[in-house]
């Protein structure tokens, strides 16, 4: 249903076809790797029920047919739907690669620091909001995430350099 | 000049007084970590240990209860081994500092932290449902050799830990054999007790008393070498101190478990000391008596060397017995 | 008679200023904890425990269990507006709640959310009012092998529903199943799946997972169209609430139906993901039109809500009378019990009159008092749509990076939150669906320790799902329910008739839960 939109204008930048034989294929390899794992801890029907990598071992099994299945109706669809159109990726990436960032920054400057500059950044460069507002908002926003979790819940979020320095 | 001089040593001696007591304090606010699930003995614990520092205002920093309960506590414990050096952290550890890794080679041995002190061992009864016909654990022994091959269904917590460790030595000594049931948690497993979906469970005193208070369920005999001192009456008629010991009742074995804090490797012993101090403190507040009493607790305070060697023989203990189970991982 | 004056008694204890002070503050508390990720529920609960040690008990619980309330109503609130359910139980709300909200229906979903929890919550406490002791003794009745078919009928209740690709169904199925395998084994204590791995011994979260696949991928999903939420042009008004009210009696059926399975899985503990799960699948199974489920029916959210929160309701019921808790936050106020020095269990009802009738007349009223809250505040919470897209997204993004932090404390969550979050794009993209990941995400661990546990008991004979009349009629039932579009079609071959439209048979999905 939300899949093919009729979009002529925005040229595709992988087929749909494509995309979903890759993450059969991804499904089958995991299959079998999990499936080995499994296989390796045990995975028969002991006197007293099933053995630790019984039911997780069958359902690898379950898993790299179904995803057999979807190679097989991959290779031989005749499908030339877009996965994604070059705006849309775009777009997508717009929130994906700030996101990674974000998460990235998390390790090395902390949380506060980190949700700070993803906020204004998103505010300004997406939002085009007035300088002043991108700087405010996210302010405001960090100082009461910190007051609520880390003042009333004792929530203790990861914390970096800088937010150390401030805070002792 | 001896005014001069007697101020001057008045001087040097409150320096030193000053500097020795603010040796060392917590910089930031204290995690807690607990190596188990919400709700369960050792988050209660913490959440005890949180509201006895709070009300005698016993540190000046906040604390934090960290719910660390991956992999049966695995994951606590490999988050202390994590954080070498960081005194702001200490974790209530339990005989899993040793049981897991034998039983899942978890890269982790207890010397992977800086022991502070036992505050604690924590008791193991027999108890069995209270419409079952078998009035003490001789009885019981006797039934569970005759229902032979279907023989009786045992609870218990996890697999390859306390419960399931006692269980085996009792199959052993008793010549018996259980089919163990491991559940997610004590009060399951009391409550499946209760249920007559096992024939017994050798549960923990604070993980069944509420179901033995209402008469569901009976206690045989308790793990230790000697009763339990507890003799305020919990049910109608008997208190923790009238449970007959194991030996007594011709069960040849006896476990309790340490419940103790530790600090991650690489402390200073200034830190130490602080920890110590702490829970010497706590340990003696009338809450944490209280608290100890409502959980038939049994109140020890080993910290130190002696702490070192009580550590190291418990793990080669738990070695010889989960070896005699079959419990280590190849 | 009995229970009736015992609860006029226990209103008489808690009608006073103070305590009505403290229901309104931990309703409103209880909202907040319940609209942060990370936070609801058992959370919350925990960590305002400390706050409570130096109240009486009867206060203590009161605020605490106002909280609960506060967080149950709060819970819905993500999950409709931003498709993040903040708790299992709420999974099932985004069905079709979010749905609505991009529909513009906000508000309607907010509402019928609220009334539906409230509905659910008043009856539940009705029955635990009056059926307190009688009730209390069938959750003991409970072993493995019960437990394993209440499952067994979730999953039934499930297969067969979509109308996606089989192979796509199981395989999200599968993920979910293998998902939640990962780390240590209850069972033979043994590390699954987790090559090693210090952060992988945790396992994984439903939390963290949900965040990722709901919210992120909600987020990735949303750019792609353009920089707006799609519920922006919602039309908000206080008459709402009433408009949305005028339509409820004629679900009067639905509300009925979840109640009932919300009661009954509640008691029986670890029920109230079951419940929401099934009351959905169920009204979607006798709904005449099925396709529309999915897409922003009101019923679709009224049934999960009133089943979860009537299951979330009994489920203090085996709390109080046997100390077994039936839900995380249960477990947490059982633990907060013993810490004021209450021993939960049969003669709690015999020896804290006062704390047990407190308690229970606190549930009545709060729940009143936590309706009248959120819906007084449906317009505020609708109009958070109306924020420009890159000023909130960013701010979800923080939520939902802090919500997988504080599950487990573990910055690596934050990782797999993100990894979810790409996962959830690509196969909603690719049309696989997410529900059966969830279920089993949830379920499917609880399940495989059941039927194992019921395997020893049994000493690995199968026959002890039929082996008396509680766990051999609930399997009937489930099988009964996972057959029956079979038998339909059957019943159509055999009159000669062939059947109207072919009902999507049962996928081998259930071989794991129920064959193995």
């Amino acid at each position: 249903m939300s899949i093919q939109d009729e979009e002529t204008e925005d040229r595709s930048v992988v087929s749909y076809r494509s995309v979903d034989l890759v993450v059969s294929v991804l499904l089958f390899l995991a299959s079998i790797i999990l499936g080995w794992t499994n296989w390796q801890i045990g995975a028969g029907w002991a006197p007293d029920g099933p053995e630790a990598g019984y039911f997780p071992f069958y359902l690898c099994v379950l898993l790299g047919i179904a995803s057999l299945i979807g190679i097989v109706k991959g290779v031989i669809s005749r499908s030339d739907a877009s996965f994604v159109g070059r705006d849309q990726f775009k777009r997508v990436l717009q929130v994906a690669i700030p996101s990674l960032a974000f998460v990235a920054g998390i390790q090395w400057l902390g949380i506060y620091v980190s949700s700070f500059l993803l906020i204004a950044g998103f505010m300004r460069f997406l939002g085009k909001s007035s300088i002043l507002a991108s700087l405010v908002t996210p302010v405001i926003f960090v100082v009461f995430m910190f007051y609520v979790f880390e003042k009333q819940f004792t929530v203790l979020l990861p914390k970096g350099p800088i937010e150390r320095a401030l805070l002792y | 000049m001896p005014k001069q001089a007697a101020a001057l040593a008045g001087v040097a001696m409150m320096c030193l007084a000053g500097a020795a007591n603010a040796a060392w304090e917590p910089t930031q606010p204290v995690e807690i970590v607990v190596p188990a699930g919400a709700g369960g003995a050792t988050d209660q614990m913490a959440r005890m240990l949180q509201s006895v520092i709070q009300k005698h205002n016993l540190m000046k920093q906040p604390t934090a209860v960290l719910l660390k309960g991956g992999a049966s506590g695995g994951e606590g414990l490999m988050d202390m081994k994590a954080s070498p050096g960081n005194a702001n952290k200490f974790i209530i550890a339990q005989s899993s500092i040793y049981t897991l890794p034998f039983s899942t080679n978890l890269p982790f041995n207890w010397k992977d932290m800086t022991p502070v002190a036992i505050i604690a061992m924590d008791e193991f009864v027999l108890w069995v449902n209270s419409e079952a016909p078998y009035k003490t654990a001789k009885d019981f022994m006797t039934a569970a050799k005759a229902a032979g091959e279907q023989g009786f269904r045992m609870g218990g917590t996890g697999s390859k830990r306390e419960d399931h460790i006692i269980s085996a030595a009792v199959e052993k000594v008793g010549g018996t054999k259980f089919a163990y049931i491991p559940y997610k948690s004590g009060g399951e497993a009391a409550t499946q007790l209760v249920g007559k979906h096992t024939e017994a469970n050798v549960n923990n005193p604070s993980e069944n008393v509420a179901v033995w208070r209402a008469g569901q369920v009976r206690a045989l005999c308790i793990f230790d070498k000697e009763k339990s001192t507890y003799t305020t009456k919990v049910t109608a008629d008997q208190s923790w101190a009238d449970i007959p010991t194991c030996r007594s009742e011709g069960i040849d074995f006896d476990y309790t478990m340490l419940r103790g804090i530790f600090l991650p490797s690489g402390v200073t012993p200034d830190q130490v000391a602080y920890y110590q101090d702490l829970f010497k403190k706590i340990t003696d507040t009338p809450e944490f008596k209280a608290y100890a009493e409502s959980q038939a607790l049994k109140a020890v305070f080993i910290s130190g060397d002696d702490m070192t060697k009580f550590l190291t023989e418990d793990e080669a203990l738990h070695k010889k017995l989960m070896g005699d189970a079959g419990f280590l991982a190849k | 008679m009995e229970a009736l004056s015992s609860l006029i008694h226990g209103f008489d204890v808690l009608l006073t200023w103070q305590n009505m002070a403290l229901m309104l503050f931990g309703i409103v508390l209880g909202i907040f904890v319940g609209v942060l990720p990370g936070l609801g529920g058992p959370n919350g609960v925990a960590i305002l425990l400390p706050l409570t040690f130096s109240m009486d008990p009867t206060s203590a619980i009161v605020l605490l269990s106002c909280i609960y309330w506060g967080a149950l109503f709060g819970g819905a609130i993500t999950a409709i507006l931003f498709n993040i359910p903040g708790e299992a139980w709420s999974v099932a709300t985004t069905f079709d709640g979010y749905p609505m909200a991009q529909k513009g229906q906000a508000a309607e979903a907010l509402t019928a959310a609220f009334t539906a929890s409230f509905v659910g919550s008043f009856l539940a406490v009705v029955l635990i009012t009056f059926l307190a002791p009688l009730v209390a003794g069938f959750a003991i009745r409970f072993g493995p092998p019960e437990f394993f078919a209440v499952y067994l009928l979730t999953f039934c209740s499930f297969v067969g529903l979509g109308r996606e690709d089989k192979h796509k169904i199981v395989i999200s199925l599968v993920i979910g199943f293998l998902l939640t395998a990962v780390g240590m084994d209850t069972v033979s204590g043994q590390l699954r799946m987790t090559f090693g791995s210090v952060e992988l011994l945790r396992g994984f979260d439903f939390l963290v997972a949900v965040i990722g696949l709901f919210g992120v991928g909600e987020i990735l999903l949303t750019m792609e169209e353009s920089f707006a939420f799609r519920g922006k042009k919602a039309v908000i008004s206080p008459t709402v609430v009433f408009r949305t009210w005028a339509t409820l009696p004629k679900y009067w059926l639905t509300l009925l139906r979840s109640s009932a399975i919300g009661c009954w899985l509640g008691i029986t503990p670890g029920g109230a993901i079951a419940a929401s799960f099934m009351g959905y699948n169920i009204a979607k199974r006798v709904a005449k039109d099925k396709e529309s489920f999915g897409q922003g029916r009101i019923d679709g959210v009224l049934a999960p809500e009133t089943a979860a929160h009537a299951a979330g309701t009994s489920a203090l019921l085996p709390m109080l009378a046997l100390g077994i808790p039936g839900s995380g936050t249960a477990a947490v106020l059982l633990g907060g019990l013993m810490v004021w020095g209450l021993q939960p269990g049969p003669l709690l009802f015999v020896e804290q009159k006062d704390f047990v009738w407190g308690l229970i007349a606190s549930m009545y009223l709060g729940n009143i008092v936590g309706l009248i809250v959120v819906l007084a505040t449906v317009p505020l919470f609708a109009s958070v749509l109306r924020v420009p897209f890159p000023t909130i997204a960013p701010m979800i993004l923080v939520s939902c990076a802090v919500g997988a932090f504080a599950v487990q404390n573990a910055v690596f969550d934050i990782w797999l939150m993100l990894a979810f979050g790409v996962v959830g794009y690509v196969f909603k993209k690719l049309g696989y669906p997410l529900a059966p990941l969830t279920l089993a995400l949830v379920l499917g661990d609880k399940a495989e320790d059941a039927f194992r546990q019921a395997m020893i008991g049994a000493r690995g004979s199968m026959t002890v799902f039929f082996s008396n009349g509680l766990v051999g009629t609930i399997t009937i039932i489930a099988l009964l329910v996972l057959f029956m579009p079979l038998i339909g079609q059957a019943v159509a071959w055999v009159r000669g008739t062939r059947a109207p439209k072919i009902e999507p048979e049962a996928p081998p999905v259930s071989a794991p839960a129920s064959e193995a």
